[in-house]
């Protein structure tokens, strides 16, 4: 329980470093995604492979330049709790980009039918 | 001359200003995902006016103080250090290999202090337990019903004849304890010496240490800094112990030994640094025989031998007898860290004298307990919360990997994590030195964890 809340701690305070990207990125996504529901005929169906596609490629673009970002290299992961930890990170950057990747895929079926 | 609690001065504030509260509103906002992870148990506030002071402005001086703001209703707080500046002293390694800009350990004590708190920005100069009164460096007497004493340690380079820390960074000079200015300069002697190559000494006193993995980090990046140049053909280095071990914990010691000795590191034991020619580039080294060793150096790492800040040496609060006597270290009991003779006092981090070294890990597991033990004294109830000398060490073995040490009083190997093997170096454990251990020291100096 006590590692979570440490956790959490962490993660809170890595955001509030970074709280004018955090704000701008979350402001970004809003205006796409009521964008996106808006557009008539947008397609989310038919968007989400391509929304998948996005974030599987910067999943593994992600666990390419994590380690290096961090001033370590894929050579140093020589351990399990390595591969959970950095596939874990990376999945997250996955995330963030499958998030945005959607609602513009949506949009981009809509345009091309 | 008694001083009475009193508004604003020159030297003298009350921490409150509007963007600092929605700062700490900002911080605490937190706390509503949940009021778990403290070791103690949870009680209500104590209704109190009681007068507490906190001498120190370090991590466990401001975490106390904003765990205290939370528990005491009432109270009268106030924190006395001169220090306007808040150092990040676990990224002092980082800054001192390279690896971080030293604006990443540089903050401000007052964007952390609670608001409510008197910030009395002195030195301490004296404590006298049984007037119950805290003397500053400008003579100013605090009057306190309770006090913590969280002086941190006193750097003793003057044990080392010919020692100047002004030079640090010039000659082959390295220091990483000093403060942020000394790591910079330190990394400065590692670069130039990392260059040319030649014979580096890394030195170990014989006294309780802060941050006791610090020495060895920086060995272990040295000899990285070496490799990445292809100078380690031209180049050697040696351990040079004033004990008969490297670290404090034997697993770990024994660990460190192996590696070391894989990687072509020679250590020396019973090697006490007595006196440097900086100018000469040779130390001089004291065995327990009474014998001296001087040795010619390109480089040389020099870790100070430590002990209490004189306001508690000299005080009636340090050890009389036994180990921690000579040191001057604080007389408290290991497990509640309360006073072991007066029982008003407190102490918490690098002050107490308990056994291991203390890190800022030290005071992320203590600060709770020391807050809670506190509050209950004021409450009438024995303290109930126990210490553990939970100690936490990520040890760089070299740029990208590392070991998460933690360990106890005992020198058990306490992991927090149990599926994870201390003494298996990850990126894991790096990634936590890192990039994650800052942001949970500002969590422990903002009294959430």
């Amino acid at each position: 329980m006590y590692e979570i809340w440490l956790v959490m701690n962490i993660v809170w305070e890595i955001a509030l470093g970074i709280w004018p990207l955090l704000l701008a990125a979350v402001g970004l996504w809003l205006v796409v995604m009521v964008t996106a529901l808006r557009r008539r005929g947008a397609c989310w169906l038919a968007g989400l492979p391509m929304a998948l596609g996005v974030g599987a490629a910067v999943t593994l673009a992600a666990a390419l330049w994590v380690p290096g970002w961090n001033k370590s290299a894929l050579s140093e992961m020589g351990y399990w709790v390595d591969w959970v930890n950095l596939l874990g990170l990376a999945a997250g950057f996955g995330a963030v980009a499958m998030a945005f990747a959607w609602p513009l895929s949506a949009m981009r079926q809509a345009a091309v039918r | 001359m008694k001083l009475t609690p009193r508004p604003a001065a020159a030297a003298s504030t009350l921490v409150d200003t509007t963007r600092r509260r929605w700062l700490q509103v900002l911080a605490t906002l937190p706390v509503a995902a949940g009021a778990a992870g403290t070791a103690t148990p949870a009680r209500a506030n104590v209704k109190t006016s009681a007068r507490v002071v906190i001498a120190g402005g370090g991590l466990g001086g401001i975490a106390v103080a904003n765990r205290l703001s939370k528990l005491l209703d009432g109270a009268r707080i106030t924190v006395v250090d001169r220090k306007e500046e808040h150092n990040y002293q676990p990224g002092y390694t980082l800054v001192a290999t390279g690896l971080w800009p030293v604006e990443k350990v540089r903050d401000r004590n007052a964007d952390f202090l609670p608001a409510g708190v008197q910030w009395v920005r002195e030195a301490v100069a004296e404590f006298d337990p049984e007037a119950k009164i805290v003397t500053t460096a400008g003579g100013r007497q605090i009057p306190y019903d309770y006090l913590v004493v969280a002086t941190g340690v006193q750097l003793d380079y003057a044990q080392i004849d010919g020692m100047d820390v002004g030079v640090i960074g010039s000659n082959g000079l390295a220091s990483v304890y000093p403060g942020p200015q000394a790591a910079q300069a330190t990394w400065a002697a590692m670069q130039a010496f990392v260059q040319t190559g030649g014979e580096a000494l890394m030195t170990l006193p014989a006294t309780p240490l802060k941050c006791a993995g610090a020495p060895l980090k920086m060995t272990f990046m040295l000899r990285d800094r070496l490799q990445q140049a292809g100078m380690l053909e031209q180049s050697r280095i040696g351990f040079q112990s004033a004990l008969g071990n490297v670290f404090g914990v034997k697993v770990v010691n024994d660990n460190v030994l192996q590696r070391w000795q894989a990687l072509g590191i020679g250590v020396e034991f019973n090697h006490r640094l007595a006196a440097i020619d900086i100018g000469a580039k040779r130390a001089t080294f004291a065995t327990p025989e009474g014998e001296t060793v001087d040795k010619p150096y390109d480089f040389i790492h020099v870790v100070p031998p430590m002990r209490a800040p004189d306001a508690v040496k000299n005080s009636p609060l340090a050890w009389q007898a036994g180990p921690f006597a000579a040191g001057g270290w604080l007389e408290v009991d290991k497990t509640t860290l309360q006073h072991r003779r007066y029982p008003n006092v407190f102490g918490i981090g690098d002050i107490n004298g308990t056994p291991r070294g203390k890190t800022a890990a030290t005071v992320k597991k203590s600060a709770p307990i020391v807050a809670h033990n506190l509050a209950e004294a004021i409450a009438g109830r024995p303290p109930d919360g126990a210490f553990d000398g939970y100690t936490s060490c990520p040890l760089i073995t070299r740029e990208g990997s590392a070991m998460l040490i933690e360990f106890d009083y005992e020198g058990r190997l306490t992991p927090s994590l149990p599926l994870i093997e201390p003494l298996q170096e990850s990126y894991f454990a790096w990634l936590m030195k890192y990039r994650m251990l800052k942001p949970a020291y500002l969590a422990v100096l903002k009294g959430r964890v």
